[in-house]
């Protein structure tokens, strides 16, 4: 069930990626759909299931945005990792705890993204900075308010985790 | 040595680093194949394909829905188009009545000025307003009268030959008696033969020609011109042609003339002011 909501999830942000690819192309460098669903899936707490989750959301959008491939999915497995592994310490809950991870998330995934474009490609991104805090404030936005609709309606609470200790 | 089962799960932060690892492989290798030129890995092409249909569908949706909304407004402006294209036809038909009635005027009042100009005597140009041609007594009413120089016996043309004489005026009005009147006497003449004859109106929308011998030379088609003898008529106006010529009962032919004028659609209309010849030299007997 877990990971069909994941898939469910991950048609839902594609077509997101894919609308604003369409209508408003300028879009996607100020918010990012699978993060949202790779925050929300890690929320949980599950890393193992979080690490997964974000290699395939990755590489879909990898596969759609003309990224080097896996550059995207190493960037949101990275965030996926760090989100789980602290829910699975903490278990935070609520739409301001889930905006906090998003914006976490968002900032994480941009410097990763930054670092490895510097170092596979010798390239510098530009308005790096900007675009992060754009980038941020609009996906912790917009995260939240999905958060919101899905606890008042569909009283969904963050894919529930296994609770397995993580360890080294 | 086998792996137990559930190591993999108890050990995420392992798999974290072998999955980081292996992705970066495959990050260095999509970047060396953007290198050489091939912008797509097979694995990437893989993943591509599995999720084609999405993007598919969402472009599918979006281009139906824009073609739907173009579709909209294309027709609420066509709608608007049209309804405006009916209003400028509507406005362009009235338009071009209404010029070809101005040039149907245009061309009458040019050939009944040209017409006019051959009179050497003043003329007024006079438009009929009544027609009376129903009846065996046949008149009209123009809209200019005494106050225009109109005078009774005035003689009055149209651009087609004659139509008759005044017999009554007021200040801005007159009647005119036509020539197809039970009561009118035109003095004429045959052009091609130049015999003279007097013209009566039949009162039914035709003429009799008089006083022609039966012996006379006229033939149908004969053309017919006032001949200026009666003291109101100028001599040479076209009045008709002969459609008929019998021989009489008496030494006289029975002439049938058919007018040139089309009483039925007389518009615009030339008085000619007549020199009048004094009563009293009519009167007059030696």
């Amino acid at each position: 069930m877990r990971w069909l909501r994941f898939a469910v999830g991950l048609i839902i942000a594609l077509t997101l990626h894919s609308l604003l690819d369409s209508f408003f192309p300028n879009a996607l460098a100020f918010f990012n759909p699978y993060i949202i669903l790779i925050v929300y899936y890690s929320m949980g707490g599950n890393v193992f299931g979080a690490i997964i989750a974000g290699v395939i959301a990755g590489l879909v959008q990898d596969a759609y945005s003309g990224a080097i491939f896996g550059l995207h999915a190493f960037s949101l497995t990275v965030c996926a990792y760090t989100v789980a592994y602290i829910n699975s310490r903490l278990s935070l809950r609520g739409t301001l705890a889930f905006g906090g991870c998003l914006i976490g998330a968002v900032i994480v995934n941009e410097l990763v993204i930054y670092i490895l474009v510097n170092i596979l490609l010798k390239q510098k991104i530009q308005m790096f900075e900007q675009g992060m805090i754009f980038k941020a404030i609009f996906t912790c936005l917009f995260g939240m308010l999905v958060y919101q609709l899905l606890t008042l309606f569909l009283r969904e609470e963050p894919i529930e985790a296994t609770r397995r200790p993580a360890g080294w | 040595m086998a792996v137990p089962t559930d190591v993999i799960p108890r050990r995420p932060t392992l798999l974290f680093i072998v999955v980081l690892s292996m992705l970066f492989a495959l990050m260095a290798a999509s970047s060396r194949t953007r290198v050489v030129g091939e912008t797509r890995t097979l694995f990437e092409r893989t993943v591509m394909t599995l999720f084609a249909p999405v993007p598919k569908v969402v472009n599918w949706v979006g281009s139906s829905a824009a073609d739907m909304y173009h579709g909209y407004l294309d027709m609420r402006r066509s709608v608007k188009e049209n309804l405006q294209l009916r209003r400028k036809v509507d406005q362009l038909t009235t338009e071009n009545l209404r010029l070809r009635q101005g040039e149907g005027d245009l061309r009458r009042l040019r050939s009944l000025l040209g017409y006019s100009e051959q009179f050497t005597m003043p003329t007024t140009m006079a438009e009929a307003i009544m027609l009376d041609i129903s009846g065996r007594f046949k008149s009209i009413i123009i809209d200019r009268g005494s106050a225009a120089g109109i005078d009774v016996d005035d003689a009055v043309v149209n651009a087609n030959g004659l139509i008759g004489r005044v017999v009554l005026t007021t200040k801005d009005m007159s009647k005119v008696q036509l020539v197809t009147d039970n009561n009118s006497s035109v003095g004429v003449l045959i052009e091609r033969t130049r015999r003279q004859g007097v013209l009566r109106g039949d009162g039914a929308g035709g003429a009799q020609l008089y006083d022609i011998p039966s012996l006379a030379d006229v033939r149908p088609g004969d053309s017919i011109i006032t001949a200026g003898i009666d003291g109101i008529y100028p001599k040479g106006i076209p009045v008709g042609v002969v459609v008929k010529a019998e021989k009489g009962q008496d030494l006289f032919k029975t002439i049938t003339v058919k007018p040139l004028v089309e009483f039925a659609s007389i518009e615009e209309t030339i008085v000619l002011h007549t020199r009048k010849v004094p009563s009293e030299v009519v009167r007059y007997t030696p």
